[in-house]
């Protein structure tokens, strides 16, 4: 039985039990080249739930959104490893309420990189199939191509130390395998190339990077840890702490409002990465903030659940400043 | 009000050639009057209860010190929104100093504990940002440590005169 058959039974069951009013899993977009997330509310529409290396948004976002809804809505959801962190992170705060989530895990063994894949042809991607850690990708115009999956694979992914989810109801199909990393101090090396440059090289290369930066708020909205999105001080115009105007400084800005906001919720998901419709690569934030943390306390985002983001609570013995 | 950091422009520059800085060693600042590149601007983001004090303690005991450093008086350390000093950093000040009470020490018990622990986070970030390390620092002042607060001061600056006003800068 696939991963997928296991997600399909979790939701008809917990649909049929009344557990839940409705399931947030993956299902395909206008082709099969995509996956978008999906609200099932009908046993019937089960079907259309699927699980492929396609599945990269992270749908704790949702319950973010849907949980302050006065509507005491039960919420299914499916979660991968990383997005399974974000969750924890939200529980450790109380902001999701555990009695009225049901949570399928799903094991994961990396996602593709659609934007790579993307990159390789000049027509529309209409059908990406998946079979033995190769990809085949066929376009509109017929064009087929085979990739390995370890050559498409998000950047994330390659460094990701939890596969499988730290916190769920039930779970489709046997834990993968634990990677190796795991057992090792986590593996910085993505930002290291950044963090070799002069400080100079640093702000001209930032200047350059947060020049394109549109402010969308696609990072923000799509975080699902960076929750006060009705009331986001980056938009706040009274007390104006980014200014309107749209420049390298006040984007960079605006995205220092966001790391800092998130700071020990964010195990660097990359949903952020994955969401902005410039590029921004804003993993060199997240990843360098999570990297001081875990040098400070040696404290990962998001993995025990009986545990506060490191930011909210203080050790009279910690020794810094002096 | 700590009198002393408040004085005018021409005794910043008579101070901050005070003792630890030579005149020579700040080549880049020089005063409005010869033509020379603006004094530094310096923003401090000191407690109420101590750090605001020892600045206080400093201004009546005399303790000459420069005037580049403008003052932000907060309630409390936990009250510091590591934002306010990337703000201060985008509206182009040239250093953000924090200070506030001992920890231990604090008006309301764990203020300081809390915010030692963003401050770190900040000043590693800061430094991420491709800002020097000498533009950034965060401390403890007492009350009744006006010596401290002019050397901590002096220091501070001295450092950032060493490198002068920012220019083309990404924040």
């Amino acid at each position: 039985m696939s991963r997928q058959d296991h997600i399909r039974e979790f939701a008809t069951a917990a649909l049929a039990a009344g557990r839940v009013d409705y399931v947030i899993g993956w299902k395909y977009g206008y082709n099969q080249s995509e996956v978008v997330p999906a609200f099932v509310k009908d046993p019937a529409d089960v079907d259309q739930l699927v699980w492929n290396p396609l599945c990269h948004h992270n749908l704790v976002t949702f319950l973010k959104r849907k949980m302050p809804d006065p509507l005491d809505a039960k919420i299914g959801v499916c979660v991968k490893g990383c997005d399974s962190r974000t969750l924890v992170a939200l529980l450790q705060e109380e902001l999701v309420d555990k009695d009225r989530i049901y949570v399928i895990g799903v094991p994961c063994d990396g996602v593709v990189d659609r934007r790579k894949l993307e990159k390789e042809f000049a027509d529309e991607m209409i059908h990406i199939s998946f079979s033995d850690g190769k990809v085949g990708v066929t376009t509109r115009n017929g064009e087929t191509k085979e990739f390995d999956k370890d050559a498409v694979l998000l950047d994330v992914c390659r460094l990701c130390r939890y596969p499988n989810p730290v916190y769920a109801d039930d779970t489709a199909g046997p834990p993968v395998a634990e990677p190796d990393r795991k057992h090792t101090a986590p593996d910085w090396t993505d930002i290291a190339e950044y963090e070799n440059l002069s400080d100079d090289d640093k702000q001209a290369l930032l200047e350059q990077i947060y020049a394109t930066c549109i402010r969308c708020f696609a990072c923000i909205n799509v975080c699902p840890v960076c929750f006060c999105w009705d009331k986001c001080v980056n938009r706040s115009r009274q007390p104006e702490l980014v200014s309107q105007k749209v420049g390298p400084k006040e984007n960079l800005l605006f995205q220092m409002v966001h790391m800092f906001h998130v700071a020990g919720r964010c195990p660097s998901c990359g949903a952020c990465d994955r969401a902005c419709p410039v590029e921004i690569p804003l993993y060199l934030l997240h990843r360098k903030m999570n990297k001081e943390l875990y040098d400070m306390f040696a404290f990962e985002p998001g993995v025990k659940l009986d545990e506060k983001p490191v930011l909210q609570v203080f050790d009279i013995k910690d020794q810094f400043g002096e | 009000m700590a009198e002393e950091t408040q004085t005018s422009q021409a005794g910043a520059q008579a101070a901050g050639a005070a003792p630890s800085a030579a005149p020579g060693d700040s080549p880049t600042v020089g005063t409005a009057a010869s033509g020379g590149p603006r004094p530094v601007k310096i923003i401090g983001i000191v407690c109420n209860w101590c750090s605001y004090a020892g600045a206080d303690t400093a201004g009546v005991g005399r303790f000459r010190q420069p005037a580049n450093i403008r003052l932000v008086r907060v309630p409390c350390t936990g009250r510091v929104d590591p934002l306010f000093a990337l703000k201060a950093f985008e509206k182009g000040a040239d250093g953000v100093l924090i200070s506030g009470c001992h920890p231990g020490d604090c008006h309301y018990s764990e203020g300081n504990y809390y915010a030692r622990r963003k401050f770190e986070l900040l000043e590693r970030m800061i430094h991420h940002l491709g800002i020097p390390k000498e533009r950034f620092q965060w401390t403890w002042v007492s009350a009744s440590e006006g010596q401290r607060w002019q050397q901590v001061v002096t220091d501070f600056v001295a450092g950032v005169e060493k490198l002068g006003p920012r220019k083309g800068r990404a924040l």
